[in-house]
């Protein structure tokens, strides 16, 4: 069967996250942006693992549900067109900070376990070398490459993908943390390692200017800090709905399990361009070379994002493909897309009671962002929202890139457009 | 062979009968004794003639590894060992010679403070330990008079039960070689070469023990730094430094005084405090690493904010432990400098201080790791192989946090001392006071751990085993220059302790 999957996200008791990450709720929002496979996060923090046995219970292998007594808290609301089937798998993201050849390399992993036996037994490991109890996200100061022994030793099973790789700070290539080759970072068990998160701030046409990124297939997934960020990047399987298939889609190029992904905009994310937040200086890659890496108000060296990186590493022009490649579609998230048609902001009460009342007459998100029929969509949500899905589903949209931590801004509209809409009375 | 300044090679090719070499921090002091040790057994057919000592196991470790990376095949024959692991070898070998069962058993401080509670049922368990004080203090340093009533009773209790203490694993060697003069001469036919690590912290039995091992033909390098000496509270004494050229007759002195520790300014800072202490003919230091080092003093309110910012700090030149503390502008440092958890330790002079330390780091999530003095065990102690398990199943990079004691002979670029107050440091509350050139020595070995940045952090008021203290600043601090001193602005951290707050709001 076809599926959605997003398994990189966190649970409440990461850094930093919203309150209401829980299974319930994780559920819900898988139901109503149309994910079926869901990651549980932070398998490693023990409250988290004691909430995870006593709410879940075993569904096809490797993968659970949540028990029936549970789902129903959030019943209410949730859509009766958004209704489907959910189910979690074990995962976990682990901060890597060590040394290694002489740089402090900070490295974020995911990890992923076949069944609770293998969870426990790397939480085990985890927690004799540091503190898995403080951050649903542990902070370790732990080798990538051991890293990755420990989860292979968890089980036959047990996986580990780099985390959105190209963020500066925190990832395998970033320019600040990390590598300039996935060899550096796993040594000599790189060869176990067959797939890499491209991440918010890049997309798989910026990754296949590497050869060096050939072996690997590329997923993207939401990595949500609350559970309305869910599926903002997911990846889709056309196989058995199963732990081991997944595993084979990722891992066997012979398999064709894996279909695509979807993706943000690369320019939304929050690592595009170059720059300095505090300073609010956004350069392009081509501007930062002619200021000699220097922002231009505080003279110090600027924060250089994934668009340079990317430039720096490649060994192919823009355009190629990697031989393993897959489809992918850029989007951008429904409520932002209401926001902007409404010229609202994205957490207005109106934008929120749109967004849900779309979803009840038509489906879940993935699904109105992707297949609904334009048709459909004018009449459940009026015609600026139609013509904006249909203007982000061809790509004719405008985005101030993101830099040092800033989200970009997507504009799909001039405010005239706005006015001279025939619905502009039912909005206003 | 390796790597050797003048002094350092002067040092290693001497070729006197005994040498006492005078190494301060950080001037390659366990480099210069192995390459010693080495330089001897290449010249000998027979390396099973060397015998070294080192402080503790660790130490003894590392020798060994050491060794073995340059001459595998040496690594078995060479004797390397502390005091206790080379006394229990000798009563392995003729306990029976001293009327000591060759059964003995190393009796472990559980089954001590069990067993005297037959002798003294009737007394609390403080009373008890007491005594036990009182018989290790007899066994090391008052050995030449005869035991109190009570220590001779708790001799019988181990006698028939056929354990040994602690102590006895150096008492017992000393009554043996001084009783049997053929094992004397043996061991002294046996062991030509003798090394002997830390020498500024070597108790009168220790002292006692070395003085029988050396015999006339036999050739004694002792190295450590009078500056350093801060075991004086267990019994050791720095002035067999002092009398080691009247001790072993002929015996010549050299010193290393090129530091490739710390920079510059940090150097300075710690030969000032020396310089105010009580003078101990120890060469000054001169800098051989020109790195632009940081010596920060900083005070806060309470303790609790003092490991408030500790962690800060440390979030800081790590540069950001998650992308929250980047967020919000928590991480302001440039890459280059970036430092990894290893590279930091933090300091107390009290154990009892470490809970709050503890408790931050938590909250942060920072991976940190407590290393324990090594006191109480035996294994500890006398099996040089018991540290090799400890150190291979754990390899993850972390904060450490120790006692300033547990920090001799470690290197870090990055110190706290935390609790640099009066009443800490000097240690001066109720029933623990102590020596205050001793007090001086250990801050002395505190600061002289950093390679780039030290700091130094009171705070103004502290909670200890259940008390409240209001100290001032550390004596010591004052003994500092001012130029050497850089004062964290209190304003910057006002302002972002407000921000951190309003993030929390939202998280």
């Amino acid at each position: 069967m076809r599926f959605y999957a997003d398994l990189h996200l966190h649970s409440h008791y990461s850094r930093a996250t919203s309150k209401n990450l829980n299974l319930e709720y994780l559920a819900l929002w898988a139901q109503l942006k149309g994910i079926q496979v869901v990651g549980t996060g932070d398998f490693t923090h023990p409250s988290w693992m004691k909430e995870l046995k006593e709410k879940l219970e075993p569904a096809e292998e490797g993968l659970f549900r949540l028990k029936d007594q549970y789902a129903k808290a959030t019943e209410r609301e949730l859509p009766a067109a958004c209704k489907g089937e959910v189910r979690f798998l074990l995962t976990v993201e682990i901060s890597n900070i060590y040394k290694r050849l002489d740089k402090v390399r900070k490295v974020h992993n995911l990890v992923f376990a076949p069944h609770f036996a293998a969870a426990e037994k790397t939480q085990k490991e985890l927690g004799d070398i540091g503190n898995i109890s403080s951050d649903g996200r542990p902070i370790l100061g732990l080798d990538s490459r051991d890293l990755l022994e420990i989860v292979l030793e968890s089980d036959p099973m047990g996986f580990l993908i780099p985390a959105h790789i190209w963020t500066p700070w925190f990832s395998a290539l970033g320019s600040k943390g990390g590598f300039d080759r996935m060899e550096d970072c796993f040594g000599d068990l790189t060869k176990h390692v067959f797939a890499v998160e491209t991440g918010l701030s890049s997309d798989p046409l910026m990754n296949w200017r590497l050869s060096q990124l050939d072996p690997y297939v590329l997923v993207s997934f939401g990595d949500a800090h609350s559970p309305p960020k869910l599926a903002r990047e997911a990846t889709i399987f056309d196989t058995e709905l199963s732990y081991p298939a997944i595993y084979r889609a990722l891992s066997d190029r012979k398999d064709k399990g894996l279909i695509g992904t979807v993706e943000f905009f690369p320019e939304e994310g929050k690592y595009h361009y170059d720059g300095h937040r505090l300073c609010k200086t956004r350069l392009h890659p081509k501007e930062t070379i002619k200021n000699n890496g220097l922002c231009p108000v505080c003279g110090k060296s600027v924060v250089v994002g994934v668009m340079a990186r990317v430039e720096e590493l490649a060994d192919h022009p823009e355009g190629r493909k990697s031989p393993n490649w897959r489809p992918y579609q850029n989007l951008i998230p429904l409520p932002e897309i209401i926001a902007e048609a409404k010229g609202m902001g994205v957490n207005s009460g109106a934008v929120q009671m749109a967004f849900t009342e779309i979803l009840n007459k038509l489906g879940n998100e993935l699904f109105i962002l992707q297949e609904a029929s334009i048709q459909d969509i004018k009449r459940a949500a009026g015609s600026l929202v139609a013509e904006a899905i249909q203007r982000s589903r061809e790509g004719k949209v405008n985005i101030e890139p993101g830099y040092d931590g800033e989200y970009g801004h997507i504009t799909i509209f001039s405010s005239e457009e706005r006015e001279s809409s025939e619905d502009q009375m039912v909005l206003f | 062979m390796a790597d050797l300044n003048s002094s350092q090679h002067q040092a290693v090719h001497h070729s006197g009968q005994h040498l006492l070499i005078v190494a301060g921090p950080g001037t390659g002091k366990t480099h210069t004794l192995t390459q010693r040790i080495l330089h001897f057994s290449q010249r000998l057919k027979d390396q099973e003639r060397i015998l070294a000592i080192t402080f503790t196991n660790k130490a003894a470790h590392e020798m060994r590894e050491r060794v073995s990376s340059q001459f595998p095949q040496w690594q078995d024959r060479i004797v390397i060992g502390t005091f206790h692991y080379f006394g229990l070898s000798l009563l392995r070998q003729y306990a029976q010679r001293i009327g000591i069962s060759e059964n003995f058993k190393i009796a472990a401080p559980e089954d001590i403070a069990e067993g005297i509670k037959e002798i003294w049922p009737q007394w609390k368990a403080s009373q008890r330990s007491e005594i036990l004080e009182q018989a290790s203090r007899w066994k090391s340093v008052e050995f030449q008079n005869s035991p109190s009533e009570e220590v001779r009773q708790y001799q019988e209790c181990l006698q028939k039960k056929g354990w040994l203490d602690f102590d006895d694993l150096l008492l017992n060697p000393v009554n043996l070689l001084k009783e049997c003069e053929d094992v004397r001469k043996e061991i002294q036919q046996r062991y030509r070469f003798i090394f002997v690590d830390e020498y500024q912290d070597i108790s009168p039995i220790q002292h006692q023990f070395l003085k029988l091992l050396v015999g006339p033909e036999s050739h004694l390098t002792a190295i450590g730094d009078p500056n350093q000496a801060i075991y004086g509270f267990r019994g050791a004494d720095v002035k067999f430094f002092e009398s080691f050229t009247e001790d072993f007759p002929g015996a010549q002195a050299t010193s290393l005084s090129e530091n490739y520790r710390s920079s510059p300014n940090l150097l300075s800072a710690s030969s000032q405090i020396m310089a105010q202490g009580r003078s101990l003919h120890v060469p000054e230091l001169t800098a051989k690493i020109y790195t632009e080092g940081r010596l920060v003093i900083h005070e806060t309110p309470t303790d609790k904010a003092e490991a408030e910012y500790v962690v800060h700090q440390i979030e800081k030149m790590v540069g950001g432990t998650s992308m929250f503390s980047h967020d919000s502008g928590r991480a302001e440092i440039s890459d280059s400098a970036a430092r990894s958890f290893h590279d930091i330790v933090v300091l107390y002079r009290l154990k009892a201080q470490r809970r709050c330390l503890e408790e931050a780091l938590n909250r942060s999530g920072i991976p940190y790791r407590v290393t324990e003095q090594i006191n109480g065990n035996p294994e500890d102690l006398v099996d040089p192989f018991s540290f090799r398990q400890f150190r291979e199943g754990d390899n993850a990079e972390k904060v450490s946090l120790m006692t300033i004691h547990a920090s001799k002979g470690l290197e870090f670029s990055v110190v706290f001392i935390v609790g640099c107050e009066e009443g800490l440091i000097p240690l001066d509350i109720a029933g623990m006071e102590s020596d205050r050139e001793e007090e001086r020595r250990l801050f002395y070995v505190g600061m002289t751990r950093a390679k780039e940045q030290l700091f130094l952090t009171r705070s103004g008021r502290r909670f200890l085993y259940g008390k409240s203290y209001e100290n001032a600043a550390s004596p010591f601090l004052a003994d500092i220059k001012e130029e050497l001193k850089e004062y964290e602005k209190l304003q910057q951290l006002k302002r972002k302790k407000r921000n951190e707050d309003q993030m929390s709001l939202f998280s």
